[in-house]
């Protein structure tokens, strides 16, 4: 019986592991489940259409693209196996991971099998490590947390200012360079604290925030905590003004915490909805019921990128796309993307918006 | 003091939903000895209905909060109490008789499989409500901090005393109660005389469910958000205060249930609120070297 | 013994119906909130949306399930009523397994790679399923062998993976030096955790063991500093052959160039996948060994009745903080393996569910069974892993898969414990 499904499982599995593809296999990774699932889907979205786009003209070196998903569930175990299959799979350029903490770990995969990725993550670490492979489309969590901590050290100077962290990654990243900025500005904070991100209950931290007076948090972390802790924090009375990162972006917040909302401060970069260049793009996705909000035009960006250095390399192998990334500059629907030696852009950095009425915006000066 | 008093109502609030859930465990432990791990999945089922019924009710214009409250609670406690009913027939009875693993395992399968049954149903992702009970009472004011009591935890509060007092009466005064525990002390002898165990078994499910979707709604309308990876927090916490409180005993329950709430609370509010948990299960441990049963167990007589 | 006779007749049609129909109407009820109603963000808001088909088409299914399965377990029933052998027959004994099918399994795991040479997917599921087989192996002293209900194994496998990974990112230790220490730090981990509760019965020594798995998970998700929190800790060494590392490149001697080869990143997946095999096959000849010694008969005579136990005069305590310790260790070494082979570790792998995974596997290969363990790791790994096609659906099918197995077979896969020890006069000794 052992033998039996032992040999059943092998020559199933054997079916099930060895395809064979004629297409150029890129591919996206991020949480398409869990908490985090709508980043996945913004990053699906624009990945879609942009491979749509490019085998609707030519392809890339006369072939066509074909889009492979992984999901991490921004999980950095599951991004680790995720990094091998899509390894195993042979995919020639990975756009994610979306957390941080998933991308540093499952970058070390694709450093050794020699994959090229573009991703959005933004804590410093991602690139910082020395990786050939990595290239950022996004800012860095340093310029991020000097913006957001600034703006409130010279805005909210008169009030006090915590800093809390979920401990990713990705949160205390951000948090400790917010915290860093507010102090050089010779801001004290009033309260730096940790949570579990995870969790339902806040009360806790509520009741701190509110014995220690405070009226603003800086938070490192994601949406759905941000949501439950302003929730808790009006209905224990306390106003609370929340500035965050660039993942305060998804409009699942709004759902969430409903009018407090517009309590709602983030980092993010300018947002590409706004480039001139690009309004085309954004009406068709418009056109397809798609709001190209968040990392919608990053996904797009991130294969326009793998297009224009294939085209540039000639050639999809891994030294030849790494040095095309590498030395080149590229017209995308986020701006012209060029990069320097450790894989970061040279975009402008971070704008401050404040959600409105389930819209964000600028905030105005 | 006054963030004493704050961090006491928060720890009542949180710990009543806990002594809420735990009565099922504790409930279905006294009865046939499992421990229902897919308790906690029930609950967070209920909570999934209640924002359905939300939802729903809010398209259909309905703006009175008592009576949506009602509705809610209604629709949710008699669906949950169909899925507690069908989880006992379909996953626990076949397996009555046999050894005691054997239906911990076969709840831990549940548990899975009604976690991600509700993840494909329903989506992964968070399913918030907009807010149902807004404001409180501001109770007094020290130093400028001002307690407050919001009316979602006075809510939870007095419901859970209601719904304690109606189940005691329940078991200790009703037919069924008296039938509930002659099946915990002896099922052969209950079932010779002429008591339907397994149909007792099934209500015994059932009102563990009703006690959770209760729960369910409650903390939905509390926290105002929900996911499907809330039974398994909730399920460890509540079982934890069943055994606090020394299984199998209904008023432990609920102590195990407020003592842990507590714990919590003050724990996170005083020293650090990342090991709540920690400290949560240390002093269990502690609890249980010294008071093996627990707090209001009976101790277990040994047969040679 | 006496005999109950029932008279059996066929159910009629009209039964047959009413009865599946009931089970219609549950599913209806069981369907309309889950399936029948969802909500769907819309632009920062919920939405109910109905989906009507797929709840009729779900209670068409029950309907008609019902029926037909209703239907072949009577006739399946009837089948066996009629061949029950005469009352008195002595009661089928159970055939003992025969010995070669170890023995097959173990020369079907040591030819697999070489069968497979070309399919790194086969190897590394292969892989895993072995780590969970020596899991297993070491759960299974403790809740098999010795009879404690252990809900937080995965705390013993933390230990383990996690001292690994800091031996070796901090200090530079290699594989085969921390892996006697990650055992025995894990077997203290073991003595810290029995020590104190052992004299808890049952299922609260269960609820205590589930709160150290947990505790061990918050402390290393929040202790920052020695664990690197929820991100996990990266950039583990993989283990080297004798001294030899597996990689490409120039630099020194690799794996590749001291024996003259193209590099392959295959090398390594091939030699973790011997190594895995061999510290599991070390397990299992420590494990069957120790059964044999005193202490082993112990165990077994505690989980039998630890009353009669103490009136010989055995230590139980003593006897069980051995299985506990000695569990944990295994626990322990498996997870430097794994830390090796994953080269990142981040406390997301040692949830509560995995300590639930390992336990269904003790349970469901038959408590105490070596053989039922690795069948029952096969299963629960290939299972998901076949399940990939539908993705989304294979963790319920697994937790589907768990119920039924139980249904089926309440005593695990392979019930059947051959005795340690027999009367003389017992016929069928080995």
């Amino acid at each position: 019986m052992c033998k039996n499904i032992l040999l059943a499982g092998c020559s199933l599995l054997a079916l099930a592991a060895s395809p064979v593809y004629a297409d150029h296999l890129v591919a996206i990774a991020g949480p398409m489940t869990g908490q985090y699932a709508s980043a996945g889907d913004q990053i699906r979205k624009g990945a879609e259409l942009a491979i749509a786009d490019i085998n609707g003209k030519a392809g890339v070196l006369g072939q066509k693209l074909k889009l492979e998903i992984g999901d991490d569930a921004c999980d950095p175990k599951q991004a680790v196996s995720v990094a091998n299959a899509m390894a195993n799979k042979k995919i020639i350029f990975m756009h994610g991971h979306w957390c941080s903490s998933s991308t540093i770990p499952a970058s070390d995969v694709y450093n050794e099998a020699q994959i090229p990725m573009a991703t959005v993550s933004t804590n410093p670490q991602v690139t910082e490590r020395g990786l050939k492979n990595i290239f950022r489309i996004m800012g860095r969590d340093d310029q991020q947390g000097l913006v957001a901590g600034t703006y409130l050290a010279d805005t909210f100077k008169s009030k006090k200012i915590a800093v809390v962290d979920d401990k990713s990654a990705y949160g205390k990243g951000l948090a400790d360079e917010i915290a860093k900025a507010i102090e050089g500005k010779k801001v004290k904070l009033a309260l730096r604290e940790s949570v579990t991100a995870g969790e339902k209950d806040y009360s806790a931290l509520v009741s701190k925030l509110k014995s220690a007076g405070v009226e603003v948090m800086a938070y490192g972390g994601y949406h759905t905590e941000v949501a439950l802790i302003l929730r808790q924090a009006q209905q224990a009375g306390l106003k609370l003004t929340i500035m965050g990162g660039d993942t305060l972006t998804n409009s699942e917040l709004v759902t969430a915490a409903g009018a407090a909302s517009d309590n709602v401060l983030f980092t993010f970069s300018p947002d590409p909805r706004k480039n001139p260049a690009a309004a085309d793009i954004v009406k068709r996705f418009r056109d397809a019921k798609v709001e190209p909000e968040g990392y919608v035009m990053y996904a797009y960006a991130a294969m326009q990128l793998f297009a224009q250095a294939a085209e540039k390399a000639k050639s999809t192998k891994y030294a030849d796309l790494e040095k095309a990334m590498r030395g080149g500059s590229f017209d995308t629907v986020i701006g012209k993307l060029s990069f320097d030696a450790k894989g970061d852009n040279k975009l402008p950095g971070f704008m401050v918006y404040r959600w409105k009425g389930g819209k964000y915006d600028y905030v105005g000066k | 003091m006054a963030l004493a008093l704050q961090q006491l109502i928060n720890g009542l609030t949180l710990g009543a939903v806990y002594g809420l859930i735990a009565i099922g465990y504790t409930m279905v432990y006294g009865i046939i000895g499992m421990i229902n791990f897919a308790h906690g999945d029930i609950y967070m089922v209920s909570a999934f209905i209640a924002v359905t019924a939300f939802t729903l009710l809010a398209s259909l214009g309905i703006s009175s909060v008592p009576l949506a409250l009602l509705t809610v609670l209604v629709m949710s406690v008699l669906f949950t109490s169909v899925y507690g009913w069908a989880v006992e027939r379909t996953a626990y009875r076949p397996l009555r008789g046999s050894t005691r693993l054997a239906p911990l395992i076969s709840a831990i399968g549940m548990s899975i499989f009604l976690q991600n049954m509700v993840q494909l149903t329903q989506g992964a992702r968070v399913k918030p409500i907009p807010p149902v009970l807004v404001g409180g009472f501001d109770l007094l004011t020290v130093d400028g901090f001002t307690v407050h009591l919001a009316y979602s935890q006075l809510l939870i509060i007095v419901v859970t005393v209601a719904l304690m007092t109606a189940f005691s009466y329940v078991i200790g005064r009703t037919s069924f109660g008296r039938q509930q525990r002659a099946c915990e002390q002896d099922r052969t002898m209950t079932a010779l005389l002429g008591i339907n165990v397994d149909r007792t078994i099934s209500l015994t499910f059932m009102l563990g469910a009703m006690l959770a979707a209760v729960a369910g709604v409650l903390v939905t309308v509390y926290y105002g958000v929900v996911d499907f990876y809330i039974g398994f927090v909730a399920g460890i916490k509540a079982f934890t205060a069943a055994v606090l409180g020394g299984i199998g005993s209904l008023p432990g329950a609920m102590l195990g249930g407020l003592l842990i709430g507590l714990i919590e609370a003050f724990w996170a509010a005083y020293l650090s609120p990342e090991y709540k948990d920690v400290a949560t299960f240390s002093i269990l441990i502690l609890v249980l070297m010294f008071r093996p049963s627990g707090l209001l167990g009976r101790p277990e007589v040994e047969k040679v | 013994m006496p005999v109950v006779v029932l008279a059996h007749q066929a159910p009629s049609a009209k039964e047959r119906l009413r009865d599946a129909a009931a089970v219609a109407f549950v599913a209806l009820l069981l369907g309309i909130p889950m399936l029948g109603l969802t909500t769907v963000d819309q632009g920062g808001a919920l939405h109910v949306a109905t989906r009507w088909p797929v709840l009729g088409l779900f209670v068409a299914l029950c309907f008609a399930g019902r029926l037909l399965a209703r239907f072949g377990l009577d006739r399946l029933q009837l089948a066996r009523r009629v061949q029950r052998p005469a009352v008195g027959a002595p009661a089928r004994r159970y055939r003992a397994l025969p010995s070669w099918l170890g023995w097959g399994c173990f020369g079907i795991a040591l030819v697999l790679p070489i069968v497979f040479s070309d399919n790194r997917y086969i190897v590394d599921t292969a892989t895993t399923v072995l780590i969970y087989v020596m899991l297993g192996w070491g759960l299974n002293v403790v809740v098999g062998l010795a009879g404690l209900l252990v809900l937080g194994y995965v705390a013993f496998y933390a230990v383990g993976a996690y001292c690994y990974a800091l031996l070796a990112t901090q200090y530079g230790w290699g594989f085969w030096q921390a892996l006697p220490l990650a055992g025995g730090l894990a077997a203290g981990f073991g003595l810290l955790l029995g020590w104190p509760t052992l004299r808890l019965r049952g299922d609260y020594l269960a609820i205590v063991t589930l709160g150290f798995g947990e505790i061990v998970r918050i402390i290393l998700v929040n202790w920052t500093d020695l664990s690197n929190g929820p991100n996990g800790i990266a950039s583990i060494p993989r283990p080297t052959f004798f001294g030899l590392p597996f990689k490409p490149g120039d630099d020194g001697t690799t794996f590749a160039s001291f024996f003259g080869l193209e590099f392959s990143p295959l090398h390594r997946i091939f030699f973790l996948y011997y190594l895995i095999l061999a510290l599991a096959m070390l397990t299992n000849l420590f494990v069957s060994r120790l059964r044999k010694l005193p202490i082993g008969r112990a165990w077994e005579a505690v989980r039998e009745d630890d009353i009669a136990c103490q009136a010989l005069g055995i230590n139980i305590t003593n006897v069980k903080l051995s299985a506990f310790a000695i569990g944990a260790m295994l626990g322990g070494c498996a997870g430097v393996f794994f830390a090796a082979r994953q080269g990142f570790i981040s406390p997301e792998s040692f949830t509560f569910n995995e300590s639930a995974i390992i336990l269904a596997i003790v349970v469901l290969g038959g408590m105490g069974s070596q053989l039922g363990v690795v069948l029952a790791s096969l299963v629960l790994v290939l299972l998901p892993e076949l399940g990939r096609d539908f993705a989304e659906y294979r963790m319920l099918l697994f937790g589907a898969a768990m119920i039924l197995i139980m249904i089926w077979k309440p005593g695990g896969i392979l019930s059947h414990r051959e005795p340690t020890l027999r009367y003389r006069g017992e016929s069928g000794s080995p």
